[in-house]
Parts: C-alpha cells; sequence; structure tokens
C-alpha cells in the first residue's frame, strides 16, 4: 500500500470520527488543525487505525507522533 | 461497589443493576435541571400529547449509566470517557428499570474498555441504549 492510499483511507477515519466530511489531511496537519481533536478522540482516532488496518500499536509507538504525516509513516512501517 | 481494575476485566464481563423511577426523583431532576418542558411536569398535557401520564426525562435514566460505571463496571476506579446515548421508548414514574453494562472490548495498550450499555422495562423493553467508554484508574 502506497503512503498516498493510507492517507487516503486515514482521511475517511478521520472523517467517520469527527463526523465531518470536510476534513482534508496532509502530511503537516495537527491537532491544532481540527478542532475536536483531543486527548479522547486521539485514543478513538488510534483504536479505529488498529481495527482498519488490522495493526496493534505499543504506547512507544504513538507516543510522539507529531502530525499526520508521521502518522502515514508508522502505519506505513508497521503493515509492510 | 465493586472495585475491578484494569486486568481484573475481560470482554464479555456483565454487570447490572435495578432502579424504580419516582415523581419525586423527577421533580429533583426538574429542580437541578430546570427542564420544564409540560411533558414532564404536566400530567394532563402528557395525555393529551398520547403519552400515559408525565414521561421521565431521557437525560434522567441516561445517568444511571454513570451509576453502571462509576458502582458496578468496573467501579471505585472508573473513569468515564463518554457515554452515547439513544432512548427508544418512554419512561413513566414507577416503572422499574433494569441497567446492564457488557464489556465489548478491551484496549491493552491505550487502557481503554467499551461497555455496551442498556435499560430495559419491567416489562423487558429496551428503553434506551449506549455506548460507552471509559478508563480505569491505577
Amino acid at each position: 500500500m502506497t503512503k498516498e492510499e493510507i492517507m487516503g483511507q486515514l482521511t475517511e477515519i478521520f472523517r467517520d470520527i469527527f463526523d465531518d466530511e470536510d476534513i482534508v489531511l496532509t502530511e503537516s496537519t495537527t491537532s491544532d488543525d481540527i478542532e475536536d481533536w483531543d486527548s479522547l478522540e486521539q485514543i478513538n482516532l488510534l483504536v479505529a487505525i488498529e481495527k482498519h488496518f488490522k495493526i496493534k500499536f505499543q504506547l512507544a509507538d504513538v507516543a510522539n507522533l507529531e502530525n499526520v504525516g508521521s502518522m502515514v509513516e508508522l502505519v506505513s512501517k508497521m503493515i509492510a | 461497589m465493586n472495585s475491578y481494575k484494569f486486568n481484573d476485566l475481560s470482554v464479555g464481563m456483565t454487570e447490572k443493576f435495578s432502579v424504580t423511577i419516582t415523581e419525586d426523583m423527577m421533580n429533583k431532576f426538574i429542580e437541578i435541571t430546570g427542564d420544564i418542558s409540560p411533558i414532564h411536569v404536566n400530567a394532563g398535557y402528557a395525555k393529551e400529547h398520547g403519552f400515559k401520564t408525565r414521561v421521565c426525562h431521557g437525560m434522567l435514566f441516561g445517568s444511571m449509566f454513570s451509576t453502571l460505571a462509576g458502582v458496578y463496571l468496573p467501579g471505585e476506579h472508573c473513569l468515564l470517557h463518554s457515554v452515547e446515548t439513544k432512548f427508544s421508548l418512554p419512561v413513566y414514574p414507577n416503572d422499574t428499570l433494569t441497567i446492564t453494562g457488557k464489556i465489548s472490548e478491551i484496549n491493552d495498550t491505550f487502557k481503554t474498555v467499551f461497555v455496551k450499555g442498556t435499560i430495559t422495562n419491567q416489562e423487558g423493553k429496551k428503553v434506551c441504549k449506549a455506548n460507552i467508554q471509559l478508563g480505569v484508574r491505577e
């Protein structure tokens, strides 16, 4: 799966979690860019990503995620 | 009160309790929230609009999910994150409700527990359901 495909699928997950079809992700998107993206929604996002990509994060994996780009990198590495 | 810790919990674990809704509870809820909508206050008005008598506020019996989490599942160490609630049938004074929670999912990494909540009345009819998300304090 390419990083563009992962980004596309992450976009759908974000739209579902935040109930907002207008969300457009870029690699530099952070929680500052999405009003409802708080610590609880971060957990919901990561749990949804785990289910969607059939992966299992460890806390160390996700503790220092800086932006959506680093999410894409992490997912890409885990499904490789 | 139960005092389950995170490692005590498993998918499928179920807890339940019962409560009877009283006029006094409804009046106290009105006093606290100020929701004086006539359907909740005036039996005559409620009957005119197709209900048996004054209707219990959904958020009153829905608040029993707080009790479910904070007293029963997991109890003492609960940290409630969210309760997404749907109300499907009216509840009236003197209805006896059974509140049930069943763990549907546990995420070890994020120490998060997902509970399916249901409330049924004395006839066994589902009046409310909820998706509950909670953490468990160490």
